[in-house]
């Protein structure tokens, strides 16, 4: 089960203007023990909101460091924070490290590997890098880095030490929407069709064992089309992907009202696949067995509030939730309750299957 | 620059954490989870059973090695189930898996109340024989369907898929091996009757053709394949199978 740590911050440097990394020193060492490409989620409360948020990491394994990188994002209250207050000495709390934006590593193996970050979406492959040319003596590794323009490259100095360090065995092709450089070829966006011409003559697409994307969604796709088009399975294909629509603010619950009491029957208003619909049914029924008799598709799985499938938020008035061995105490805080286990207690309940 | 997540899963995106699924797409990829999970933990419980029926140490070896392959196969998906917040030891604990119907009980392909295997794991085995034609027939429907599941596009299922695929179908032949020497001992009547016992109810694991949920589930990369197709895919499989080993079904 998801369980919180606590860490504490030893460094914050910016990189860029608005990103910083973060170096973390966990009071449980043994629970940050991360694969290279995973990430960190933390939890932080904002006016009484609590608010998750992930981060990748961006150390290597070897380093003996756990430092991750945040970009701060318009409107986001979590990135902002960290960009503008976080200090050396806070206190923060995550989870252990968690993702599989990786493959396993074999010293003697002799592989080509390719990877395509966008903006931000460099903090997991650069940790990848970092761990795969340290253990894998004979890896060699291109990457094709895209930004909006110079001065927004992420680790840009720690890419050229990189290369430094590993004569011959990594090689950085930059791509900047903006700014016009020497070649043609590295200017503009990172498409289907820009992949196609590095493949011709810049990357060595047939020998390449591993793929990894990191970047916002047309672009993964882009390069993904590109890459099957040109020989590999979707197992040789790796993606991570953080939608750029994690919320930066959580909207407030809706007031319970209506308390008053009826003869056993509960006004229900269900929302799921876009659409309301609201039946009478007994409070002595649950929410889900009251949709399902109702002909209602509500989700579903185990019935035994376990598995969170039939997961729905109340939106208005209030119901009773006789087990819940799946949500966590800040989805219940606001709002969602397992509708397999959650008995009508006001006249009127509204729930939302679809949020 | 910025894209709707579904309309990046409708043109072929892949996921690849819990924190960017949106919630229809969570409810249904549980839903799929739950139900192999559940199928494969009600299938090795109720194969573990029938290992001391085995003919043969060497069967009894096989079949002990399905029932703990399953159940780890259950593990692996247990494990994904478990990023989304699913608490896996009192999951695993929260059904009497063994637990079965009459032979005779007409279901179709409703589930029970009580978890989401698929139907036809609610029928009871009877004897080897009959385990064995059932191992084969929801075989060759697990490699089918395993097609399909390796291709969706929650990259962190899809992977679990991938490598368990090749295991589940050595079940398959290890069934197949299991059946072609029973007919070489002369149990081919018995074994035409768990056909014909066994063969509808598999057949309706692939649900009902023309499902409405298809769409919805193709659009967001759950599924690639139309049950109708899956289930012909089955039939042609299944009947060479069975063809190898001598058995003509009506």
């Amino acid at each position: 089960m998801a369980r919180f740590h606590d860490l504490t911050v030893t460094d914050v440097t910016k990189t860029i203007r608005d990103a910083v990394v973060v170096t973390l020193q966990p009071d449980d060492a043994d629970a940050f023990d991360f694969t290279q490409g995973q990430y960190l989620t933390f939890r932080r409360d904002f006016e009484g909101q609590e608010l998750r948020r992930s981060y990748s990491i961006c150390a290597g394994r070897q380093e003996g460091q756990l430092k991750i990188g945040i970009k701060r994002v318009e409107g986001g209250a979590f990135s902002t924070w960290a960009n503008e207050e976080l200090q050396v000495g806070d206190r923060l709390q995550a989870m252990a490290p968690m993702g599989s934006f990786f493959t396993a590593l074999d010293p003697a193996s002799e592989r080509q590997y390719l990877g395509f970050a966008g903006g931000s979406g460099i903090t997991p492959l650069l940790s990848i890098i970092k761990t795969t040319l340290a253990a894998e003596p004979g890896a060699r590794f291109t990457l094709v880095y895209a930004n909006k323009g110079v001065n927004t490259i992420m680790f840009r100095e720690e890419l050229e030490d990189l290369k430094n360090q590993h004569m011959g065995r990594f090689n950085v092709i930059h791509i900047l929407e903006a700014d016009a450089q020497e070649i043609d070829l590295f200017t503009g966006l990172v498409t289907e069709e820009k992949c196609a011409e590095l493949f011709r003559g810049w990357i060595d697409i047939e020998n390449v064992d591993t793929a990894f994307i990191c970047g916002p969604e047309p672009m993964m796709l882009g390069i993904a089309a590109a890459l099957r088009a040109h020989g590999l399975s979707d197992a040789q294909i790796k993606f991570e992907l953080f939608a750029s629509a994690q919320p930066g603010r959580l909207k407030a619950r809706v007031a319970s009202k209506d308390a008053a009491s009826a003869a056993n029957q509960a006004e229900i208003a269900y929302a799921l696949d876009g659409a309301t619909r609201t039946i009478t049914a007994s409070k002595d029924t649950s929410l889900l067995e009251s949709a399902l008799a109702n002909q209602l598709d509500a989700p579903f799985a185990c019935k035994a509030g376990v598995c969170s499938t039939c997961r729905c938020r109340v939106l208005e008035g209030e119901v009773e939730m006789v087990a819940n061995h799946a949500l966590e105490d800040y989805e219940v805080e606001k709002g969602y309750v397992l509708s397999c286990q959650s008995f009508p207690v006001t006249d009127r309940v509204v729930v939302d299957y679809d949020q | 620059m910025d894209m709707r997540i579904e309309d990046y899963l409708a043109q072929g995106g892949v996921l690849s954490n819990p924190t960017n699924v949106p919630p229809r797409y969570r409810a249904e990829l549980m839903k799929l989870m739950t139900s192999f999970v559940d199928s494969e933990l009600a299938g090795a419980a109720g194969f573990a059973d029938i290992i001391n029926q085995g003919p043969g140490i060497r069967e009894r070896i096989a079949a002990a090695r399905i029932v703990l392959e399953k159940t780890d196969h259950a593990a692996r998906v247990l494990q994904v189930m478990e990023s989304f917040g699913v608490d896996a030891d009192r999951y695993a604990n929260h059904h009497p898996w063994t637990a079965r119907l009459d032979r005779d009980a007409d279901i179709g392909a409703a589930r029970g109340d009580h978890d989401m295997r698929l139907a036809v794991f609610n029928y009871p085995l009877e004897g080897w024989a009959d385990a064995v034609v059932m191992n084969l027939l929801m075989g060759c429907a697990v490699t089918v369907q395993m097609s399909d599941f390796q291709k969706l596009s929650y990259q962190p299922l899809a992977e679990v898929f991938r490598a368990i695929a090749p295991v589940e179908a050595r079940h398959g032949e290890l069934a197949e091996e299991g059946l072609a020497r029973l007919m070489g001992e002369g149990a081919g009547e018995a074994i035409l009757a768990s056909v014909s016992y066994w063969w509808p109810r598999v057949a309706a694991s692939f649900g009902q053709a023309g499902s409405l949920r298809f769409e919805a589930m193709r659009a967001m990369g759950l599924c690639h394949t139309n049950n109708q197709t899956l289930r012909a895919q089955w039939e042609t499989e299944a009947m060479a199978a069975l063809g190898r080993v001598g058995i003509q079904p009506a």
